[in-house]
């Protein structure tokens, strides 16, 4: 019997690191049908020798399935991601900017300074996160939603929902059961500055990284050092935990209205009235930030969707910046940033 | 042709984006600071920012800041002053006394929100 070696080249899309060659040579060739699996990052192509009778179609196919989970597909034909792109960043800048000044406009207006007098009561909540989802939270939270929910639909193509939803469930209900133990305990949980202050800077670095991604910055020279991040999230966006848990992370991360709310469930004396204080709180915020994540899904989908990355990867950058810079002002490194 | 006018609109935009941030109220001339029985008060509002930003008092004699809060749940509220390792939440409505001590001639005091956004700065001279 003749055993026939035949060679296949495909190309694979979703490599984006020096390590991925490494990951993507030790799956195939864990496959008992490959052999000599080799991975050229520059051409973006994948070589294999293998005896199946299979049709490279197939191959491609059976392939991609054990390497889809890490982000990679293999193809026969290239798969033309993105045709000539370069002109776009000279829309995307000016929109993302305008985005960014509208928004610092905003603050600066001093609209959002309504005062609400009186006791807190839920209902008072629930406008004090509307106010708070469009004030310079929103730079942190929103950012932060913005910045994700791009990433998820660039990987995923927007095939679920599901992260958004489990997103914003994570929210709700964290707020609600950690007000509830504030009230509770009548004790700080959330409330120390240092530790919040900490976590601000770090998703202020996340949101600019994923942001310097989402422009394009990371396709033409290939990054070695995030790309261990990326394939980070790679993996914990398709967890069910995940997008829960950062769900009920953004309860800890720097924000005037929230850290007010918090002193406020704090006081109330009581669980009950404790969790009402933050569900209402976080109710509130719940239309801007649906409207982030599930528009930027909306958009992602329509024909604009490449300009829709890259400007709303400006957003972020311009947003992680303002984040980062004034949360090394919160820790006393630099001046208070601005005079908004 | 369209690259150009493109350019030119950002550029517009960041020029617009360093007035935003640049552009800022003048100091107080002194209306906030009273001295009552020998003892310095100074007076500053917490909502949506600080405000008066910049204040002149005297050095050398006790000192106290009062935070005033009306209606106050944005980042002002959590007020940080690093020099003398305070932190604290401001009640939403109400006054808050800090206690600066005497203060010295040079050495100005600087608050800062929780989250880096506002900032306000006492001047002490003779």
């Amino acid at each position: 019997m003749e055993i026939k070696q035949k060679k296949y080249i495909f190309h694979v899309a979703g490599t984006h690191c020096a390590s991925c060659k490494i990951l993507i040579e030790d799956i195939l060739g864990g496959q008992d049908f490959v052999k000599n699996p080799h991975v050229d990052l520059k051409k973006e192509i994948v070589e294999i020798e293998t005896e199946s009778e299979e049709s490279a179609e197939e191959l491609a196919a059976i392939l991609t399935s054990k390497i889809k989970g890490n982000g990679y597909t293999l193809s026969v034909e290239k798969v033309i991601t993105e045709v000539k792109n370069d002109d776009l960043i000279w829309k995307a800048l000016p929109i993302g900017l305008a985005f960014l000044a509208l928004f610092f406009m905003l603050q600066k207006s001093g609209i959002l300074n309504l005062g609400i007098g009186g006791r807190t009561t839920p209902q008072a909540s629930f406008i004090i996160g509307l106010i708070a989802s469009v004030s310079s939270c929103l730079a942190i939270v929103g950012g932060l939603v913005l910045s994700l929910s791009a990433k998820i639909e660039q990987d995923d193509k927007g095939i679920t929902k599901k992260p958004f939803i489990l997103f914003h469930a994570g929210r709700l209900f964290g707020f609600a059961l950690l007000g509830g133990i504030l009230g509770l305990l009548g004790k700080a949980i959330g409330i120390n500055f240092m530790f919040s202050a900490i976590l601000g800077l770090l998703a202020s670095t996340v949101m600019i990284l994923l942001g310097l991604n989402l422009v394009g910055v990371f396709k033409k020279n290939t990054f070695t050092l995030p790309s261990n991040l990326f394939s980070f999230f790679r993996k914990v966006e398709h967890a069910f935990w995940a997008p829960l848990l950062i769900g009920l992370g953004t309860f800890f991360l720097p924000c005037g209205f929230t850290q007010s709310m918090q002193v406020a469930a704090l006081s109330s004396g009581s669980f009950i009235s404790g969790c009402l204080i933050m569900f209402s709180f976080s109710l509130g915020t719940l239309p801007m930030l649906a409207l982030v994540s599930f528009g930027s899904a909306s958009f992602a989908h329509s024909k604009h969707a490449p300009l829709f990355f890259k400007s709303a990867g400006i957003v972020v950058i311009g947003l992680g910046i303002f984040a980062l810079l004034a949360g090394l002002a919160g820790v006393g490194i630099i001046n208070p940033l601005f005079s908004i | 042709m369209n690259k150009i006018a493109l350019t030119i609109v950002t550029l517009g935009l960041v020029v617009f984006m360093g007035v935003i941030f640049m552009g800022g109220e003048g100091s107080s001339d002194g209306q906030n600071v009273e001295i009552k029985d020998g003892v310095q008060y100074i007076r500053v509002n917490a909502r949506g920012g600080y405000s008066p930003k910049v204040t002149t008092a005297k050095a050398g004699i006790p000192t106290k800041l009062i935070m005033q809060t009306s209606g106050t749940f944005d980042c002002s509220a959590s007020l940080v002053i690093h020099s003398l390792n305070f932190q604290k939440i401001l009640p939403q409505n109400g006054e808050t006394e800090i206690d600066l001590g005497t203060p010295k001639v040079g050495e100005p005091l600087s608050g800062v929100c929780g989250m880096g956004m506002y900032g306000f700065k006492i001047n002490f001279e003779n």
